[in-house]
């Protein structure tokens, strides 16, 4: 289904592949503003574990757009989520 | 002796003017059509000019388009007479084969010439291998080169295109060719046995202009996206699992490691590869059919699309290249397709940046151990002897007598625990074994883990714990597929202090149901 848009003072964030799996949902609403550094730490407190199963080898979207939050000298670590911005959690797929 | 730089500088050297061979050669043949119409042209020209009477005029403006070529072409024979073969540039057969192509404005004639000229190398043939190399081979590319080291399984035949039922046990290699010389006897097809490695990437990919990626593990994504940097090859990179795929076209434009305009490369976006405990088999996740061919019918038009573009000056080469991206196909999310801008190559990217550290010398050595950067996961191991049962012991226990205490068997004396998800225990399950999925049991936390800040959360006990306690004198069996969640399941279970501090008996079958079906119940499905 479509993602709701998400309400008033809030980001939604999209979850694939493993982190679909791992969070047993495709999409949600997370409150905004949230510094995007400060991502992975959310997540993890929402759901233990997924920083080493998925989020230390994903890619992260920003409205569609890749971003470097992660390593140390990540030249979007200053990013802020927005309200009504898209996150996306994209894990690399290998299979085929 | 010649040092490895003066070597490398001289293959390098070799590959740039073979690359140039190349285009000339197509220049050739595109200026030498060029040519002939331009003939063609002025020959009219001089006809309407040379014969003013109504009746050339007539030849030339009066007759219909379809023919008038066709008559001038064969008032002309003679003039050209030696050339007759090579009047035009494809076969006819080719016009007829491809013509359905032919006529649309982003192939045309150049377009099927360039596709005709280039050579596209396809590593793996199964579930993107399959559908890709079937639209490659039906557009008339020149060479295709098919890279499989695995046989042809029943298992594979719901998504595999190529193959088919009387070819199970043939190379996927040998299967494809099969099919593939059928659909196009005029595309040159190039076996290559078994599965790339690290030493055999570099000499495998050469000869070719384009590769796709069709393989299945992160090990061999890594080492393909390094071989095409470091060759100066266009990557098309696909894979799925489940209901999601996802596509890229790396390293396109091909420009050496450092050269900024390059197109970014598989580590520029994942540049840690998952953990390998995360990483699911299509075997052990599940392929749906169309998925996997969504993906691979992807990465034969984004070949394509890569392969019919105007040659690019080498000095304005990125100018005609779209932007990178990340195509994410979910099959049942809506929209089914999202297009993610990737950025250009990362700064400090092991293989292409101006830091890289991936180089030839180290992948022809076999020094990059891509296994090991990935990681690998053993077969689980890590129960004693006196915590596991064989399938045959545990059919004797569960339909003899017992030969020491001579009672009667009772599917009641002991509880079996099928850790399998759910829609396979629904599939097939021994009789009477109760299902806890691993993933419900792996989701709970050890009384190890729990963390004091979460102890009022956790003090609620799940449903299947306080229900296997209720009974705490039956020994408990656990089963699974092939007999690792199984042994993960029976330390979770002694963990969470199921076995009364040693008072019950909790242990696995070993090897799981895999092992049931060879020795004891052969009925029993395999899927």
């Amino acid at each position: 289904m479509a993602p709701a848009k998400a309400p008033s003072g809030h980001f939604s964030i999209l979850y694939f592949a493993a982190a679909s799996t791992l969070t047993t949902k495709s999409n949600e609403h997370l409150p905004a503003p949230l510094e995007a550094r400060h991502l992975f730490a959310k997540l993890e407190e929402k759901y233990p574990g997924i920083k080493e199963k998925v989020l230390s080898s994903c890619a992260v979207t920003v409205n569609l757009e890749y971003v470097d939050i992660d390593t140390e000298d990540a030249e979007q670590a200053d990013l802020v989520i927005k309200e009504g911005d898209e996150v996306a959690i994209i894990p690399p797929v290998s299979s085929g | 002796m010649a040092s490895v730089s003066v070597l490398e500088s001289l293959r390098q050297q070799i590959a740039a003017c073979e690359a140039q061979l190349l285009d000339l050669r197509r220049q050739l043949v595109e200026a030498e059509h060029q040519q002939r119409q331009q003939r063609e042209q002025e020959r009219l020209q001089r006809s309407a000019q040379k014969a003013p009477d109504p009746l050339a005029y007539d030849f030339t403006y009066g007759i219909h388009d379809d023919f008038r070529t066709e008559i001038f072409a064969a008032l002309s024979q003679d003039e050209d007479a030696q050339q007759a073969t090579k009047r035009w540039p494809l076969e006819r057969t080719e016009y007829k084969r491809y013509g359905r192509q032919l006529i649309m404005p982003e192939i045309g004639l150049q377009g099927q010439l360039r596709l005709r000229h280039a050579s596209v190398l396809i590593i793996g043939v199964g579930g993107l291998g399959c559908p890709a190399a079937a639209y490659l081979v039906g557009a008339g590319v020149g060479t295709i080169g098919l890279v499989d080291g695995d046989v042809v399984e029943e298992s594979n035949l719901h998504r595999q295109i190529l193959h088919s039922t009387g070819r199970v046990g043939m190379t996927k290699v040998d299967s494809a060719v099969v099919a593939l010389h059928s659909l196009n006897p005029i595309v040159k097809l190039v076996p290559h046995h078994g599965r790339l490695t690290p030493e055999t990437a570099i000499p495998t990919l050469k000869p070719y202009d384009l590769v796709l990626d069709c393989t299945d593990t992160p090990a061999s994504r890594y080492l393909i996206s390094d071989a095409c940097v470091l060759l100066g090859k266009p990557l098309i990179s696909a894979s799925a699992l489940r209901t999601d795929g996802q596509l890229m076209v790396l390293n396109n434009p091909p420009l050496p490691p450092g050269d900024t305009a390059g197109g970014p490369c598989y580590r520029c976006v994942f540049p840690k590869p998952p953990p390998p405990e995360s990483v699911v088999s299509c075997g052990d996740g599940g392929i749906l059919g169309p998925v996997v061919g969504v993906m691979g019918v992807l990465q034969a038009l984004e070949a394509i699309k890569v392969l019919t573009r105007s040659s690019p000056l080498p000095t304005n080469g990125a100018a005609s290249v779209d932007p990178p991206s990340l195509l994410i196909f979910s099959a049942y999310a809506n929209p089914m397709f999202r297009t993610i801008r990737l950025r250009t190559r990362k700064p400090k990217c092991a293989t292409c940046s101006a830091q890289a550290t991936v180089t030839p010398e180290a992948l022809n050595s076999g020094s990059l151990d891509y296994v090991q950067f990935c990681g690998s996961i053993n077969p689980v191991n890590t129960l004693g002897p006196n915590e596991r049962i064989s399938a045959e012991n545990y059919a004797k226990l569960r339909l003899d007598v017992n030969p020491f205490t001579g009672r009667e068997p009772s599917k009641d004396g002991h509880i079996l625990v099928d850790v399998r998800e759910k829609v396979q225990f629904d599939l097939c399950s021994l009789e009477g074994s109760v299902n806890i999925p691993f993933s419900v049991v792996s989701s709970t936390l050890g009384s190890s883990v729990i963390r004091p800040d979460d102890a009022v959360e956790n003090a609620k006990e799940p449903d299947w714990v306080s229900e296997l306690k209720s009974h705490p004198d039956k020994p408990i069996f656990v089963v699974c597929r092939l007999g690792n969640d199984s042994q993960l399941t029976v330390k979770r279970m002694k963990n969470l202090g199921l076995d009364s501090g040693g008072q019950r008996w909790i242990g696995d079958i070993k090897g799981g149901l895999k092992a049931w079906r060879e020795s004891v119940d052969r009925d029993f499905p395999e899927y």
